[in-house]
């Protein structure tokens, strides 16, 4: 009997969403690198994600 | 002390677990025995004063001090309160499970905790440096050059390759169903900013790895020390 890791695939519209949170998570980083009091709160890094992964979009979104 | 595990921890739990736990309340555990203590830890400015203890250590996981809120006991008792005023055992019991991840994953560095108390004894496996009293900079340049930061990047590994348990579709089924909050928070707040708040902790904790790691070995270039009780440049606290 063999045994195989199997690996669920992502999807196009996934992979679009996992798109937008690395592009989230480089700013966040940016900004936490040179700026290192930022990744001190959880908090903080709440208020930046609803900012960056919806509040943003949606507004986009309903102007687009 | 774990820099990111303790957000990142909920997530496998919860994969695991599905509709027997409660998201909430199990990040709540899992973040509660640093809640009052990390900040006297660190020390903070306060106006003309500078609050901080004069043993980080001892006051952060020992006795006298308040070590206690890293035992199993706490988590049984504070789930208990939970339960009893919210009527949730649900709650109760998910915060419970989040906090004995954190006291748990906190027996890895060179302190430990005291995981049986009133039983003072100190649960230490030494893998990782303890450097708290050193320091916030200090403390986070020797966890991310040590078996800490690579404790915390299974995990975030883990979640990467357990994806599903991010998705939308897996909050509907799974978060949404199993606890009343979420809907009780939906009357509030659109459905697509809960998706976002699930997802916050693991955004946060891998998001914060990364950029800790980079600020000390690209910026500040600390040297690696994966070697077990390492970093050994930085002076470890033990019980």
């Amino acid at each position: 009997m063999r045994l195989r890791l199997s690996f669920d695939r992502p999807n196009r519209r996934d992979l679009t969403v996992f798109g937008g949170y690395c592009l989230a998570a480089a700013v966040y980083i940016a900004i936490g690198v040179a700026w290192i009091d930022f990744l001190f709160s959880f908090w903080v890094g709440l208020a930046y994600l609803l900012l960056a992964a919806w509040l943003i979009p949606t507004l986009v979104r309903r102007l687009a | 002390m774990s820099w990111a595990a303790h957000d990142l921890e909920p997530y496998a739990i919860q994969k695991h677990m599905r509709l027997k736990v409660a998201f909430v309340p199990l990040l709540i555990g899992s973040y509660s025995p640093d809640m009052m203590t990390k900040w006297f830890v660190y020390g903070i400015h306060l106006g003309p004063w500078d609050l901080k203890a004069s043993d980080p250590a001892q006051f952060h996981r020992g006795w006298p001090g308040f070590g206690f809120t890293h035992s199993l006991i706490y988590g049984v008792a504070i789930g208990l309160i939970i339960w009893k005023v919210f009527g949730s055992k649900l709650w109760g019991v998910s915060f419970i499970i989040g906090q004995f991840a954190h006291a748990i994953t906190d027996t890895g560095d060179t302190v430990g905790t005291m995981l049986l108390f009133p039983w003072t004894f100190h649960f230490h496996l030494d893998a990782w440096a303890y450097a708290g009293q050193t320091g916030r900079m200090t403390d986070a340049a020797a966890y991310f050059s040590g078996l800490g930061s690579m404790w915390d990047l299974v995990f975030i590994v883990y979640g990467l390759y357990s994806w599903r348990v991010l998705t939308s579709a897996y909050f509907d089924n799974v978060i949404y169903r199993a606890d009343a909050f979420w809907p009780w928070l939906n009357r509030l707040v659109p459905r697509g900013a809960l998706v976002v708040l699930y997802r916050a902790a693991f955004f946060y904790g891998t998001s914060r790895w990364i950029a800790w790691t980079i600020w000390a070995h690209v910026i500040h270039h600390y040297p690696y020390d994966l070697s077990w009780g390492g970093p050994h440049w930085v002076p470890a606290a033990h019980p």
